[in-house]
């Protein structure tokens, strides 16, 4: 028979991808439980970080938002953390953030996720930018790129200035939907 | 069937330096150019890349006589492809800082035209022995320069080295270097330096 018959061809691409969806679907099995391991690991590091001294952590859904209800030792809720994306300079950032509902306070933030400049925009990951929003109330923020005089006031990371500004969004708009689920801020 | 030590020796050395896919034959410019901004970064994709590079090619030296010529194209970009799925789970599950890191060039991996310029030029003619020293040497040859790309772009845009800090708070970062036109300016340098050893040595 001919080697470039049809019959032939079909059948040696359908070979290697029967093999080849038969090889990686053991791969997929194998390593899809490591896999969720990972992020769930993440997960539950980025609520300790961003909810001060937290014992136990409830998931709570309102309004198709997970959030994550923290109690301290004695069972009082001190906080809750949850998480907001958006577009970043190179792809989505994806931040927990930790808020304190009877103050409307923000604790802390941690960036789950991104693909900023390495040196530029991924320092949104470093303290010093994070402490931009720490322990600040809630509200408008404005970036600014001389040190901030204002509270509400968030300094940019030099050179990163699409970074600091998606970064201040996606906390702002994180803020609004904590308090649209737990009853406008009250 | 006997091995041809020389030979074999000779497909090894070949992508260190004469054939060396970067600053030689200049193919993989994708992965070359995008992800050296760091000598993690970049020794981690040389890594990856060259694992898929050999076990495609051992598979197409493997089977090269039944995949008829009209469809061994698709043929080797299925097989690639699975090697590439493959990494990107393993890495993932294991290596989770890595994968973060490298994210959306791991799956590209497949487009990667020195694999696929290997399987071509290389596996698809040649016994396995000799194809597995061929991906080896190339891979290897890939591995280092982007290594060093990554080292150089890390030490004059951030000052330091495989994540450790080594030019003090007096060293003002030079920003561009870690940015796409630093790939550019450094693979430019690095080419004519080496174009320059090598016509030196003859």
């Amino acid at each position: 028979m001919e080697k470039n018959s049809k019959r032939n061809l079909i059948i040696t691409l359908a070979t290697i991808g029967i093999i080849s969806a038969l090889v990686l679907t053991f791969v997929y099995e194998w390593t899809t439980p490591y896999i969720e391991a990972n992020q769930a690991k993440a997960q539950k590091q980025a609520i300790n970080e961003v909810l001060p001294n937290v014992e136990e952590v409830e998931e709570v859904e309102k309004n198709g938002n997970i959030f994550y209800e923290g109690y301290d030792a004695n069972g009082n809720q001190i906080g809750v953390a949850f998480q907001n994306s958006g577009g970043g300079y190179n792809g989505m950032i994806e931040v927990m953030i930790g808020v304190d509902l009877k103050d409307n306070k923000i604790y802390k933030i941690s960036v789950l996720n991104h693909q900023e400049t390495p040196g530029l925009g991924a320092r949104i990951t470093e303290p010093e930018f994070k402490s931009n929003f720490e322990n600040k109330n809630f509200g408008d923020y404005q970036v600014v790129k001389t040190p901030p005089k204002k509270e509400t006031e968030v300094q940019a990371i030099a050179g990163a200035t699409i970074s600091s500004d998606s970064m201040t969004e996606i906390i702002e708009e994180g803020l609004d939907i904590v308090t649209s689920a737990y009853g406008g801020g009250n | 069937m006997s091995i041809d030590f020389k030979e074999l020796i000779k497909d090894f050395t070949n992508g260190l330096w004469a054939e060396n896919p970067i600053i030689r034959l200049v193919i993989g410019m994708c992965p070359t150019l995008a992800v050296t901004n760091t000598a993690s970064n970049g020794l981690a994709m040389g890594l990856a890349t060259s694992f898929v590079l050999i076990m495609s090619e051992i598979v197409i030296s493997i089977i090269k006589k039944l995949i008829p010529a009209n469809v061994r194209i698709p043929s080797y970009i299925l097989i690639i492809a699975t090697f590439v799925t493959f990494t990107d789970y393993f890495l993932k599950a294991f290596f989770p800082g890595i994968a973060a890191s490298l994210s959306i060039f791991i799956p590209l991996i497949v487009v990667n035209c020195l694999i696929l310029g290997r399987q071509e030029a290389f596996a698809s003619k040649n016994p396995t022995h000799r194809a597995i020293a061929d991906g080896l040497g190339m891979g290897i040859g890939f591995t280092w320069v982007l290594t060093l790309l990554g080292m150089i772009r890390e030490l004059f845009g951030m000052g330091s080295m495989f994540g450790f800090q080594l030019l003090g708070e007096w060293y003002r970062p030079m920003v561009i270097m870690v940015l796409p036109a630093g790939a550019f300016i450094t693979l430019g340098i690095l080419v004519g330096i080496m174009n320059q050893i090598s016509r030196e040595g003859k």
